[in-house]
């Protein structure tokens, strides 16, 4: 290819006078060659441009407008944001979808590395387990939001026959806020367990062996190696897990929609800023301040995103060298 | 294709051997993009360039096929032809989306019993009055042409199906529970809400099962029997008055929670009120016409115990869609006459006879009889086509939908984690006030 001797060209010296004029000849030259790579990959960015930039851009206007949607757009100003911070309902969006995202992601994330932990294990049968612990992850949601709110049904379900058959209270699943807030996150968790679990196995193989043997010899425990060793090297690939669950908690909505649909259920206690955000717009057709709510979803989505950062950019391999730092400082 | 003629092929560096075409057929590929990306300015307002061909947006079992079919190789009377296109869900907003971008719009389109929402559009839309389509008015019940006039007095709506209410009950639960059972009976003992809130706590006390499924349930009932709703024409706001409708059903719905005879299942949870239903743990439901389909196709196994008493006080509506030709419309004359010979009483007949529209001339019930025995020896078709006689003429406005929900929501507060019911009604007003401030309405 002729890539060296461009870059060789570029390197050669030239006499003053004949800079500018060669200049410009070879940045033609190279547009001239450019072009057809940059029309290759051209497609992405044309459909890009109409189906994600321009809407986009577009909700940034809508957010200052107060358009249903076919009838004329008229300008409000901030009108829309005003309204947005004193609205009851989308703080209680607001509130569940946290409350939503800690009930999911902690337990997710915790049983998640159990799983993988285990897996890493000499165990038979791993790639049986690997397969099954992901299928979730591809499984139907109307399909599994059926199956969810046939198990957590109040008078019907399976959880509270298991419960009345133990002799405990039934415990309205679908009716009280709580409840809600627990089934979703249950289907959150039910979904996205095994593909964390994936994440951190992959995380574990990378950890040399050299570590663990060498716990052995001092004599470490189970527990000992998994928090001692395990934990701390796994802990980018935690906050990679981290950040994308809470990318997915923050957006959540086919969950909730599909199992209680565009209301969010008895008290609106199911709710969540993105259901809002389509019920605003796509049931009430109140496009303006359907993109309002988006770009406010956006800014507190930049928030997280910089709290992550800095988080990640803090203490970036620290752990790895303090292991070694402290099993030297042992030798 | 201009952008490839600057390209010389020459000047390329080399290719590896038989990887040439394969990178040439992808820029070409990339090329043939551009022009199909400005082919998004300037798209014409009507969907079908053929002349003679009137496009119509419908969703699944909202029409006739045959006699869709029959349009389609032409219009009676006319020399233009019908291309019935089905639109899958959100279909206001593929609609709205078509009006909004002035592009591609349907010549004829059905529109829910929602219509209200265009009536702040309203100029969209044709006024079917000026096409002649009073020529047909008496064959139609009234109550539904007027659904179909807006708050300016113009009629651009055209009466499709109906859905007037009644109450259903589970005959075999309520004569266990040594209640009235048969159809007659029932009616005649609730006939005020108060008697059918009494017969459902007898219900409860006798047989440990509910009257219906939601309070929900019981404030539609009330509501769409009631001449009076939220607003009139005029956009006065009318629940805000002493004595209003709204405080009268909001009343009623809370009399039947505080009875307990409601289940405290919300609609949104349809699996947990299907088994409800074919449990026999909630033996009735105030329902329309079509719901007669949904429970057969629910509950196939209580075929037989299902019988319909009179809703108390007088029967209501409840959906039953609108057939509108959007101001694009390429024939506006010819899709008049489609719309008179789709809806005429022997082709509303036909349309029952395929897809169970319940239909809105009383004179296709001539001819109409009812084959199943989901509800033993009664003829649902009877019992509709007679309720429907007796449902009022009402008004429904466009901020209906805007704030409607704040009702039913704070019932369901109320219903399901017990919320003070004044409290509730209070801050139904204060939300509805807000969503009608913020979208321009006074209230």
């Amino acid at each position: 290819m002729t890539a060296p001797s461009a870059v060789l060209e570029e390197h050669r010296p030239l006499s003053p006078a004949a800079a500018p004029r060669d200049t410009r000849a070879r940045r033609r030259r190279r547009r001239r060659e450019a072009l057809p790579l940059y029309l290759a990959i051209s497609p992405f960015y044309v459909l890009f441009a109409i189906f994600g930039l321009f809407p986009i851009l577009f909700s940034i206007v809508l957010s200052f407008t107060d358009w249903d949607g076919m009838g004329e757009v008229s300008f409000v100003g901030l009108a829309q944001y005003q309204f947005l911070v004193t609205d009851e309902r989308f703080w209680n969006a607001v509130g569940n979808t946290f409350i939503i995202w800690f009930l999911s992601t902690v337990p997710m994330l915790f049983l998640a590395m159990v799983i993988a932990f285990l897996l890493h294990q000499n165990i038979r049968f791993t790639p049986f387990y690997r397969v099954a612990f992901f299928l979730p992850n591809v499984t139907s949601m109307v399909a599994m939001a059926i199956v969810f709110g046939s198990v957590f049904s109040d008078t019907f379900g399976l959880v509270n026959s298991a419960l009345t058959a133990l002799g405990l209270d039934a415990v309205p699943w679908l009716s009280s806020p709580w409840g809600i807030k627990i089934t979703i996150a249950a289907m959150v968790i039910w979904r996205f367990t095994g593909y964390n679990a994936i994440i951190y196995l992959a995380g574990l193989q990378s950890i040399p062996t050299d570590l663990y043997d060498a716990a052995r010899v001092d004599g470490a425990s189970l527990l000992q190696v998994f928090f001692r060793i395990t934990i701390p090297l796994m802990r980018p690939i935690i906050l990679f897990t981290v950040i994308t669950s809470t990318i997915g908690g923050l957006s959540l909505f086919t969950e909730p929609q599909v199992l209680l649909g565009n209301s969010g259920g008895a008290g609106e206690a199911g709710m969540t800023i993105v259901l809002y955000q389509y019920n605003q717009a796509f049931t009430q057709f109140d496009f303006g301040y359907g993109s309002a709510i988006a770009w406010a979803l956006f800014l507190i989505a930049a928030l997280f995103a910089i709290v992550n950062w800095r988080l990640v950019s803090g203490r970036g391999d620290g752990p790895a060298r303090r292991v070694r730092a402290r099993k030297e400082a042992r030798r | 294709m201009s952008p490839l003629s600057t390209v010389r092929p020459r000047r390329l560096p080399p290719s590896p051997p038989g990887r040439g075409p394969s990178r040439r057929s992808l820029f070409l590929g990339a090329a043939g993009l551009l022009p199909l990306a400005a082919a998004g300015c300037g798209s014409p307002e009507t969907i079908s360039s053929d002349p003679s061909e009137l496009v119509m947006w419908f969703w699944d079992r909202s029409a006739s096929p045959a006699l869709l079919e029959q349009a389609g190789s032409g219009i009676p009377g006319t020399d233009m032809h019908v291309r019935a296109d089905v639109i899958g869900t959100n279909f206001d907003t593929k609609l709205r989306t078509s009006l909004a971008g002035r592009a591609y719009i349907p010549d004829i389109t059905y529109i829910n019993s929602n219509n209200a929402l265009y009536f702040t559009n309203e100029d969209l839309f044709l006024d079917l009055g000026e096409l002649g389509a009073e020529s047909v008015k008496d064959d139609f019940y009234e109550w539904k042409w007027n659904l179909g006039i807006t708050p300016t007095g113009r009629f651009r709506f055209f009466p499709l199906d109906i859905g007037p209410t009644g109450f259903f009950f589970r005959q075999d639960v309520f004569e266990e529970a040594g209640l009235p059972s048969t159809a007659e009976d029932v009616s005649a003992a609730t006939t005020t809400w108060e008697d059918w809130i009494a017969l459902g706590v007898e219900l409860k006390g006798a047989a440990d099962a509910f009257l219906v499924n939601d309070a929900q349930n019981v404030f539609e009932a009330v509501l769409n029997s009631s001449p009076e709703r939220y607003f009139d024409a005029d956009d006065t706001a009318l629940y805000l008055e002493d004595g209003s409708a709204v405080r009268e059903a909001w009343d009623v719905t809370v009399a039947a929670i505080e009875g307990g005879i409601t289940a405290r299942i919300p609609r949104d949870r349809s699996t947990d009120q299907n088994a409800a239903w074919s449990s026999g743990r909630t033996a009735g439901n105030i329902g329309a016409a079509w719901w007669t389909q949904v429970l057969a196709e629910s509950a196939p196994d209580t075929e037989g115990s299902w019988r319909i008493a009179s809703q108390p006080v007088r029967a209501g509506n409840n959906g039953g869609s609108f057939a509108a030709l959007p101001h694009t419309c390429k024939d506006p004359e010819a899709a008049m006459e489609f719309l008179m010979w789709i809806n005429s009483p022997t082709n509303q007949a036909r349309a029952y006879e395929d897809v169970q529209l319940f239909p809105s001339t009383p004179e296709s019930f001539g001819d109409l009889r009812y084959s199943g025995s989901f509800f033993g020896d009664q003829d649902p078709l009877e019992f509709f086509s007679t309720a429907a006689e007796t449902v009022p003429t009402s008004f429904i406005s466009t901020w209906e939908t805007l704030i409607g929900g704040s009702f039913t929501f704070e019932l369901t507060n109320v219903e399901t984690s017990g919320k003070d019911p004044d409290r509730a009604w209070e801050d139904a007003l204060s939300q509805a006030e807000r969503v009608l401030t913020k979208r321009g309405v006074e209230a």
